[in-house]
């Protein structure tokens, strides 16, 4: 019995065992659902939401949150292979040009809500509308094609059978946890989270903190956009939407509080592979686009009366 | 006496606070109301005024509905799904054995309806609402689309004619909804809303239903933001299941715009009207110069973080000086 208390009062592990007992369950009564390249897709399919989703968990632990998580990913995959110097034959100077643009965006918008003072949630919203209007300019509506081979690795190339995806994920998780719970820096994170006014007068520096916040989640959100654009081969308008609420759910199902100061990316990776699973799930059942709505908006109301309620006050 | 006069230097005060910045607010209003009329004079026949005002209209409703929340502490992301389901429902329903009245009915009583759920689960539940209402916009955009799985649906001729033809009726149905709100908010329920925005513990003690009041914010955003689908449902002659996407967005940009803010308690309705009228005017004179959507974006964007941050910068002057 204090077992299960246990595990309810430990949002990580709850939404770890979620997910194991949906995959049980869905692997004994659907065919194919159980068998190994299908559950590697889904893995290849989280690794995505879990990445874009790994900045966003930094920022809402310091009560913020990034809500041009979906514009940067787009921005990134479009502009990545416009930007690949023909000379480069390894394609890396290419990501590393993309990934600089994705953390100077996320570092405007920490600027904004740092110096100017605008409110995160609007600073983000303004600049994602921003972001889709420039777009537009640049790429002219068009989808473009990557052939940068770097790309295309880290899209398609399976070393030892495991995506290339799914190990950077691995990398990305050990160092935010890293960060978050082993480097004084995260604990600043979380002190400004759970109280700015508490973590000011004990010296943390809210302006520094913000802007390296914001510029890490455009990193990520970067990231996360080479990678969707190496999977799928092509960038086109309007393909990171999908990830924006995506990523904020995935944080929240893993327990960590919309309000800031409290939670771990411990809780967000389970939260990413449960998503990916319900909609796998929702798509098996073969339902028109209105119905499959519906039950996403349902199960991740039911998910977040299970794991992401606010304590009481 | 004292008592008395020391209540109304407070409540003086408080009022100072809450309008101040609003002045900044109308002078820009009305600079771009004038450039408007300068560019366009066709604004000022009979005509031009309730063309203007019908494109108007449904962002100062949805305005209200995302202002309402914001200043009771909340935010909703589900204003779009719900302009889409009052436009499909008014579509569906028009043609049947109760006519118009039983549609205008239908689409009232759907909006407070879902309203009244989102804000019970997010009053009584204690889940944060932008998820809650995040969550709530899928369920509310798939049933908009199993009830019309593409545009049509029926609206008669003489409703469209009645709401967006050539007479300022949308302006008249503003000002009627605007003084609902005023006499709403002389009710100790109607300031309930402001007061549990404001300071929730304090509205508690000092006798305010919390939970009750986030209800009823919650279902009136509802019926505002469904009216607001009806009325988009006549102007266009048919319904939509995805008509509303652009309002979420918007009616956020409009309330900050207006001077409220996230926290809850801070703003006003009226600056969320000017909000929503600056908004407005602004999409319409980039229209008519010429500017392509995606320049409007651009500016939108720009807009929006200069309306925020110009304020602040000035208060942070104000106060180094």
């Amino acid at each position: 019995m204090s077992a299960v208390k246990s595990i309810f009062r430990n949002p990580p592990l709850l939404t770890f065992v979620l997910v194991a007992l949906v995959w049980l369950i869905a692997g004994l009564t659907l065919r194919g659902f159980g068998a190994y390249g299908h559950l590697r897709y889904l893995l290849e399919l989280a690794a995505v939401i879990g990445i874009a989703a790994a900045g966003q968990t930094l920022v809402i632990l310091m009560g913020g949150i990034d809500l041009s998580v979906g514009a940067i990913i787009t921005v990134t995959a479009i502009l990545l292979p416009l930007i690949s110097p023909a000379w480069d034959p390894t394609g890396l100077v290419g990501i590393a040009l993309a990934l600089a643009i994705a953390t100077g965006i996320g570092f405007l918008n920490g600027a904004g809500a740092a110096y100017l003072r605008v409110p995160p949630i609007i600073m983000t919203l303004a600049m994602a509308t921003f972001l889709q209007g420039l777009l537009v300019v640049v790429a002219g509506g068009s989808a473009v094609t990557v052939s940068n081979p770097a790309v295309i690795l880290l899209g398609q190339g399976r070393p030892l059978g495991v995506p290339s995806g799914v190990l950077l994920w691995i990398v990305v998780s050990a160092v935010v946890l890293a960060l978050i719970h082993r480097m004084p820096i995260g604990a600043r994170f979380l002190a400004i989270g759970a109280n700015p006014l508490a973590a000011r007068l004990s010296g943390v520096s809210l302006t520094r903190n913000t802007l390296i916040l914001y510029a890490l989640s455009g990193f990520f959100a970067g990231l996360a956009g080479i990678l969707v654009l190496g999977m799928n081969r092509q960038g086109y308008v309007g393909i990171g939407d999908p990830y924006l609420l995506t990523s904020i759910a995935a944080v929240v199902l893993g327990g960590t509080s919309i309000l800031g100061g409290r939670g771990t990316y411990a809780g967000t990776i389970p939260g990413a592979i449960l998503l990916v699973t319900t909609t796998a799930l929702i798509t098996v059942v073969n339902a028109s686009p209105g119905w499959r709505s519906i039950m996403f908006g349902t199960l991740i109301l039911a998910l977040l009366l299970v794991s992401g309620r606010e304590a009481r006050r | 006496m004292s008592a008395v006069s020391s209540s109304s230097w407070l409540y003086g005060a408080i009022q100072r606070r809450r309008n101040r910045g609003l002045g900044g607010l109308y002078l820009i209003v009305a600079a771009f109301l004038i450039l408007y009329a300068v560019l366009f004079p066709g604004i000022l026949s009979v005509g031009g005024f309730s063309k203007f005002t019908q494109n108007w209209f449904p962002l100062a409703l949805v305005t209200m509905a995302q202002a309402l929340l914001m200043l009771n502490g909340g935010i909703t992301l589900a204003i779009g799904p719900l302009v889409s389901l009052g436009a499909v429902i008014a579509a569906t329903t028009m043609d049947g054995v109760f006519g118009v009245p039983g549609g205008i009915v239908a689409v009232a009583l759907t909006g407070l309806a879902i309203g009244a759920v989102i804000g019970a689960i997010v009053a009584h539940l204690r889940l944060p609402a932008i998820i809650v209402t995040l969550a709530g916009s899928f369920i509310i955009t798939g049933v908009a689309l199993i009830l019309l799985p593409r545009p049509g649906g029926f609206i008669p001729g003489w409703l469209s004619n009645t709401l967006a033809g050539h007479t300022p009726v949308a302006f008249l149905l503003l000002v009627v909804v605007l003084v609902a709100w005023k006499a709403f908010l002389a009710t100790p329920l109607g300031l309930g809303i402001y007061a549990a925005g404001d300071n929730p513990v304090g509205a508690f003690r000092s006798g305010v239903p919390v939970e009750r009041a986030k209800v009823v914010a919650f279902a009136l955003s509802g019926l505002l933001a469904a009216l607001a689908g009806l009325f988009v449902a006549a102007q266009t002659g048919s319904g939509d299941p995805v008509i509303g996407t652009p309002f979420t967005l918007n009616s956020i940009a409009a309330a900050v715009l207006g001077g409220v803010g996230f926290l809850g308690g801070k703003g006003t309705m009226r600056g969320a009207i000017c909000g929503s009228l600056l908004l407005s005017v602004m999409i319409n004179v980039m229209f008519f110069l010429g500017f392509p959507p995606v320049a409007q974006y651009i500016a939108q964007g720009l807009i929006i973080v200069g309306a925020v941050a110009v304020p602040e910068l000035l208060k942070a002057w104000r106060a180094k000086r």
